[in-house]
């Protein structure tokens, strides 16, 4: 468990990235590739220093971009550039989030599930030809601790130790077990040290080399930076000194794009890839040129109720929220959200270790709910639901998904008043802990459940909802024993009971989890999103 | 044939024929096309606004239709995104719209108008302290503050009006100094003074009525804007709260499905036509209330 100031850095990136994510569901779609091997020289045709034809991919996006600087970078947008630029220790096969393949170096974890041991392959080179060493290793991880960026908190409480010069040590002072899954996050890029250090990058807060890393990329991933504006375009070359096959595209153009336009260029065949078309706007596209990907997001849109007396009033009552469980229409939501949208058992995504498939206390079952409501003591008074305006998940707006559970609960008697804030507001009321109810959504940082600890009695989320262990000592003690569990089978199993007792006299109603769409030019193979790195550019064929 | 089995008329019934005609004849302004149009608009939006319950093809709030289906003959405007009717949602936002409207150019007119009387007949301290004032709320875009505040007190109907009314007044104030402060030294007025009137009875009866029809010309033309700042109000969120029908945020329903067009077309005409038939009631009524602007002008503006 991260410590608490970092807990809210995560919150914020949860969030953050939501907004992206969500409203940037990502398709592709293809239309007639007007620049080709024989390039006919109108997109950037031509021939490029190593002597081969310029190929070039245009990809689309709503930019969320603040830099490019990995160890910053905590944004879609920015994730989706870093991880063409910069490789990481360990990476995800494929779409997988469970599967770990090596990628600078292999890893083993230690019994006690507090040392990581990695060891370099030493066959990577940086982008200026020089290899990738354990040092740039151990600078790379030791800069994001200490310049205390907003994804610093992935590595709290682990210490960098080099062994020797094929072997790192990542030590933890507690069992970290989810720690080779939080590896492969884009922000755990590996960079060139010496040439960082030579621009004003250190290892604290007095760190100066965000400027220059906005502008050249210093990592050994399959390209390097052309040209980087973080308001309109940002332009990638392949990297000559790449270890791995050479990208059939050379160079990759993502440009900030409104969704609409996006439409318009997919279909246009100006651009091959849109990250920000939601499932409703797909529907109409021509097939022909644009195929749509769906992949399951990392994202929990959940419904929360104040277990404190004094602020939820009647909803602080187990039973009630029981009754709401069975009086959501959850098929409703995920009509709403779209194309591949899924219903989750509990709060952590179905994809990850531990995720719970469906839990039958979460269903639509219309008496169950009267009777569960009206034996809760709820006589119609109505209650105030805090939600974002201003974020969508997959193709619905927040506003959208209150207003159809508005409806539903209207039908078993229960007066939902709406409070839509902008969420930079509503995130504050949420926090505050004063809040009566809500419907909320959680990223996940990294794909491990232990990222969900936060929603267990007494934890930073938990709290929002005023859930002390007081109000749930079984949850708690679930909670403790799933991450003090070892080894993958253990561990699934803990998580799935901890969310199976947390579905039973927990605030948190889980209600869908969004798909991820990404719409691809049919001239495109090999596109494939994963859903914590997004899509590596360099494997599109 | 049959006129001519009529008794020929004699020529005093012909005389009082004509002045009848004379007499029913619409006044000038009722004559000017764009007077009409507009009037016939405004008409039929508030008659929609009162029958509206009786009007709407379906309830506006209800979730039982399919999702967005295009304009057909269930739905004439096709449904959103929750499945509920566009023309429901937008005959039920008629309702909001036009009272709100109505309401907020009255309380400006009131608030403006008697500060900006007191300005201009107390002069001095008032004058300068109001007039600074209202050159303080001048300076920022009206659009902006108006979201400040709102953004700054909750969405909500009730918040929004007050947002709006701290926006609008100004320019009833100014406009209503500058015409008392031309009235004021008239020997009428003079004359009421001396007589022993006091303030309030002064400017009631003496200076109001010569200063009046302009506010009102004000007050019409300043309708539509009030509907527009609204609908923009609440299309970013800071108007209405959601599921109230409201045109504003039904366009940025739209806009945000912009695959489905339907949505954002028939709220943005509603919010449209309403605001040009104000619009034009406003300038026919100034070019009658107001002659000398119309002198300037050259004749009827458009």
């Amino acid at each position: 468990m991260a410590a608490p100031v970092a807990r809210v850095s995560l919150k914020e990136r949860g969030m953050n990235r939501s907004i992206k994510i969500i409203t940037a569901v990502a398709a592709a779609a293809a239309v007639s590739w007007a620049v080709t091997a024989c390039g006919d020289g109108n997109n950037g045709g031509g021939t490029s220093a190593n002597g081969q034809a310029t190929k070039t991919l245009t990809a689309n996006d709503t930019f969320d971009l603040k830099t490019a600087d990995p160890a910053r970078s905590f944004e879609f947008t920015g994730g989706t550039v870093v991880h063409q630029l910069y490789q990481t220790v360990l990476g995800f096969k494929g779409n997988s989030v469970k599967d770990l393949i090596p990628q600078l170096c292999s890893y083993t974890i230690s019994k006690d599930n507090k040392t990581v041991t990695l060891t370099l392959d030493g066959t990577h080179h940086f982008s200026d030809g020089s290899p990738v060493t354990v040092d740039d290793i151990v600078f790379s991880f030791k800069r994001l601790q200490g310049i205390k960026g907003n994804p610093s908190f992935m590595l709290d409480g682990v210490d960098v130790e080099k062994v020797d010069d094929k072997t790192v040590k990542l030590v933890s002072k507690t069992p970290n077990p989810q720690l080779p899954y939080i590896l492969p996050n884009t922000s755990l890029g590996i960079v060139n040290s010496k040439q960082v250090k030579a621009h004003g990058g250190t290892e604290g807060t007095d760190d100066k080399a965000e400027q220059w890393l906005d502008g050249h990329s210093e990592g050994s991933g399959p390209y390097e930076l052309e040209s980087y504006n973080a308001q309109s375009q940002v332009v990638f070359k392949a990297n000559p000194h790449y270890d791995g096959p050479k990208p059939t595209y050379n160079r990759v153009v993502l440009q900030n794009v409104d969704a609409s336009t996006q439409k318009v260029n997919v279909q246009a065949g100006t651009a091959q890839l849109a990250y920000s078309l939601g499932p409703d706007q797909v529907k109409d596209l021509d097939k022909s040129k644009a195929s749509v990907l769906t992949d399951e997001s990392t994202e929990t849109i959940f419904m929360w109720f104040n277990m404190d007396p004094q602020y939820g009033k009647e909803v602080s009552n187990p039973t009630f929220i029981q009754g709401i469980r069975h009086a959501i229409d959850y098929s409703k939501l995920l009509d709403l959200a779209g194309t591949g949208a899924i219903q989750p058992g509990g709060m952590v995504p179905v994809s990850f270790l531990g995720g719970l498939k469906s839990d039958p206390a979460n269903s639509y079952d219309l008496a169950k709910a009267k009777q569960l409501i009206s034996q809760s003591g709820y006589s119609g008074q109505t209650i105030s639901v805090l939600y974002s305006e201003d974020v969508s998940a997959g193709s619905a707006q927040m506003g959208d998904i209150v207003q159809s559970v508005q409806a539903q609960l209207k039908a078993v008697g229960v007066n939902l008043k709406l409070n839509p804030q902008p969420s930079s507001t509503s995130l504050d009321s949420f926090r505050s802990g004063k809040m009566q109810a809500g419907i909320a959504y959680w990223g996940a940082d990294y794909p491990d459940p232990a990222d969900y600890l936060v929603f267990t009695p007494d934890q930073s989320l938990a709290m929002r909802a005023q859930w002390t262990t007081a109000r749930g000592k079984k949850d708690a003690k679930l909670a403790a024993a799933a991450s003090a569990a070892n080894g993958d089978a253990a561990r699934s199993a803990a998580y799935i009971a901890m969310q199976k007792q947390m579905n039973i006299d927990g605030p948190f109603i889980p209600l869908f989890q969004p798909a991820s769409i990404t719409v691809a030019a049919t001239s495109l193979k090999d596109v494939v999103p994963n859903p914590v790195l997004g899509i590596s550019f360099g494997d599109i064929h | 044939m049959s006129t001519l089995t009529q008794p020929p008329e004699t020529g005093a019934s012909d005389f009082d024929a004509l002045l009848a005609r004379r007499r029913f004849r619409w006044p000038r302004i009722w004559r000017q096309p764009l007077m009409i149009i507009g009037s016939v608009v405004i008409a039929l939006w508030l008659l929609v606004a009162i029958f509206a319950p009786l009007l709407e093809p379906q309830n506006p709030l209800a979730q039982g239709s399919a999702r967005l289906t295009a304009p057909s003959a269930a739905h004439w405007f096709g449904t959103d995104t929750l499945g509920r009717d566009v023309l429901s949602r937008i005959i039920a936002g008629s309702r909001v719209s036009l009272p709100l409207a109505i309401v907020l150019v009255i309380l400006s007119m009131v608030l403006g108008s008697i500060l900006g009387a007191l300005a201009g007949y107390l002069g001095r301290v008032v004058d300068e302290v109001i007039m600074r004032i209202t050159d303080l709320v001048f300076a920022f875009p009206t659009i902006i503050l108006a979201m400040v505040v709102a953004a700054a007190l909750g969405p909500g109907l009730q918040n929004a009006v007050l947002a709006l009314l701290l926006v609008s007044w100004p320019q009833y104030a100014r406009v209503m100094r500058s015409m008392v402060i031309g009235a004021r030294n008239n020997e009428y007025v003079v004359a009421g003074r001396l007589l022993g009137a006091g303030v309030a009875t002064s400017l009631i009866r003496d200076v109001l009525p010569n200063v009046i029809a302009p506010i009102l010309v004000l007050a019409t033309l300043d309708f539509g804007n009030a509907i527009l700042l609204f609908s923009g109000l609440s299309f970013l969120g800071l108007g209405t709260v959601p599921p109230t029908p409201e045109w504003g945020s039904m366009v940025s329903d739209g806009v945000k499905q912009f695959s489905s067009w339907w949505i954002a077309t028939f709220s943005g005409m509603a919010i449209f036509s309403i605001v040009v038939a104000f619009n034009f009631l406003g300038d026919s009524l100034r070019d009658v209330l107001d002659p000398r602007s119309q002198r300037t002008v050259g004749g009827r503006s458009i």
